[in-house]
């Protein structure tokens, strides 16, 4: 009984995982606004980053700080191909791969430190690339004297549909992503150092091997979410790239969502969309609102909205009705 | 050294600033011994086994292990080769279930992968009812217990057991006497580190006192007890 309800349930939920992937896909074709297919690429772009940010302080006890990094070096030089007549699909992936090459970089020295200690080391890294790209301008015209901006040329053709289908390809994965590694063996030992490094090094895990792992694939993931968006917003500045706020959107959606939970950054993340749009015209106003909302919740609901739904066992229904349907299945 | 040493210590010394937790000290371990390693507080037992599982690096002299020199090895490697580890102050992971702190030993252990025979290690440390509960939620007698058990489920040839004992009451220790016994028919050397005096009389084939990190006495219990020095720096 107890085998054949997990053989039987994951089939279940992946039909509808797929049913709402299709139906989100067929959105654009069955005539929904533009200002929802709007509204839904930014969420699929903050679910992206979200799902990485949760990869990594969730599930390796890595709390990164700099999320901003990888978005704006993908940004950039998504860029500054396209100005070299990359095309943009191709500038994507070299976006992720400079992201995740950076992430290769920086691992040796930052996970030498650990806790608030990594924390700190990484958010330094986002201000100094700042400044470097304020200065640092390889092709085009010098821009007010220094490096700055770039708009992201030869994307002119790119309609709003189909950024919003290459946001959905990219948060789908992203989802997927972290499901399959907590299924395997490196999501395991990842788990296992979030919770004391020393004990997963006495058992036989490469600790640093395994947080490169997970610090290279969410730097990817990241990296490539961030140029996906600078198709759909071409233009990119030093301040704009590598903004704090690409830190904060991940961040405060993982922690108001539930860190440390699949659901949590899905959750968190259609809370902190619907809050960006929704703030947009309070002005500097939005982010004391979303400061005194991210204060509440950490306090109330220490483990997320998602916890919160477990602690009081708002899914036991569904799950019972989804045991019910498979039963039904089963018998027919 | 003899065919059969499964670990010896040559001349190995640690100091922490001007601290000399552990200085000159030689020893072997034959297979399928038991070794107890006792001195007063502060004497370097626990520093000792982190000299051992790589925790930390000599400052001098070579750590042998199977006749090869694991000094400078990483804890992973030194776990890959076959040494696992109990700590004084149970460190489980907190957020996985009991099931999975033993599966991530069986998973990066001495062994890659096989997972086979995790229930029976569950059963013979008397965790098998609570497999399914988050290693945060036990009791910390359990907590003891779980050491052990992720420490065979990396499927080790030696194992450093850091006071198994301590804290139990006074009607746990026979269990926890027969839980060692049945470690050591598993064909695993044991070193222990041991305050209470019941189990390391009646588990150990040898004992090594140190004080001061230093050797003062070796031999089996009942000629240790008799020694002059070792009285002297547990009564002074």
């Amino acid at each position: 009984m107890v085998v054949r309800d997990k053989m039987k349930i994951p089939r279940l939920t992946t039909l509808i995982s797929v049913a709402a992937l299709v139906v989100l896909a067929l959105f654009p074709v069955v005539g929904v606004s533009l200002s929802w297919l709007n509204y839904l690429f930014i969420f699929f772009i903050y679910l992206a980053l979200a799902n990485m940010w949760n990869l990594l302080a969730g599930y390796s006890g890595l709390i990164c700080l700099c999320p901003h990094a990888f978005v704006g070096l993908a940004g950039y030089t998504l860029a500054i191909g396209t100005w070299l007549g990359v095309p943009f699909q191709a500038g994507l992936i070299a976006g992720a791969i400079v992201a995740a090459l950076f992430a290769l970089l920086i691992s040796y020295p930052v996970f030498r430190m650990r806790g608030i200690y990594f924390a700190i080391g990484t958010l330094i890294l986002p201000e100094v690339l700042k400044v470097w790209f304020s200065y640092w301008r390889p092709v085009g015209n010098v821009y007010q004297g220094m490096g700055a901006g770039y708009s992201v040329t030869g994307v002119a053709g790119v309609t709003l549909v189909d950024t919003y289908w290459l946001g959905l390809a990219i948060a789908a994965a992203s989802i997927f992503l972290v499901y399959m590694i907590l299924k395997t063996k490196l999501g395991l030992g990842l788990t296992a150092i979030r919770d004391n490094e020393n004990t997963a090094a006495s058992a036989g895990a490469n600790v640093f091997r395994l947080k490169l792992y997970s610090f290279i694939i969410a730097a990817f993931i990241m990296g490539i979410a961030g140029a996906v968006y600078y198709i759909f917003s071409p233009r990119i500045n030093p301040t704009g790239g590598f903004s704090i706020r690409w830190l904060l959107v991940p961040l405060m959606a993982t922690v108001i969502g539930g860190e440390g939970l699949e659901e949590g950054p899905i959750i968190g993340a259609a809370i902190v969309t619907f809050l960006t749009f929704r703030l947009a015209d309070y002005g500097a106003w939005s982010l004391l609102i979303q400061g005194i909302i991210l204060l509440v919740v950490v306090t109330v609901m220490p483990q997320g909205i998602a916890g919160l739904l477990r602690q009081v066992g708002a899914y036991r229904f569904p799950v019972k009705l989804f045991q019910a349907a498979e039963g039904r299945i089963h018998k027919s | 050294m003899t065919e059969t040493a499964v670990l010896s210590l040559d001349r190995v010394t640690k100091s922490f600033g001007g601290l000399v937790a552990v200085k000159d000290m030689t020893f072997e371990v034959q297979a399928g011994e038991v070794v107890g390693l006792m001195g007063p507080n502060g004497a370097g037992k626990t520093t000792l086994l982190n000299l051992i599982a790589g925790v930390y690096r000599p400052d001098s002299g070579r750590v042998l292990f199977q006749e090869k020199d694991i000094t400078r090895c990483a804890p992973h490697k030194i776990c890959h080769l076959g040494i696992a580890r109990t700590y004084q102050i149970p460190q489980p992971f907190t957020h996985l279930l009991v099931r999975d702190n033993l599966r991530v030993a069986a998973t990066y252990g001495c062994r890659k992968g096989d997972a086979s025979d995790l229930d029976e290690i569950l059963d013979l440390v008397d965790l098998s009812k609570q497999k399914g509960t988050m290693a945060g939620d036990l009791a910390t007698v359990s907590l003891k217990r779980l050491e052990l058990a992720r420490a065979l489920a990396s499927n080790p040839t030696l194992i450093l057991l850091d006071e198994i004992a301590a804290g139990s009451t006074e009607a746990e220790l026979p269990r926890i006497l027969d839980i060692t016994r049945q470690v050591r028919k598993m064909g695993k050397t044991i070193i222990l580190v041991e305050h209470v005096m019941k189990v390391m009389v009646e588990a150990v084939d040898r004992i090594i006192v140190i004080d001061k990190g230093e050797k003062i006495a070796e031999g089996t219990p009942g000629e240790v007890m008799k020694d002059e020095k070792v009285m002297a720096a547990y009564f002074g």
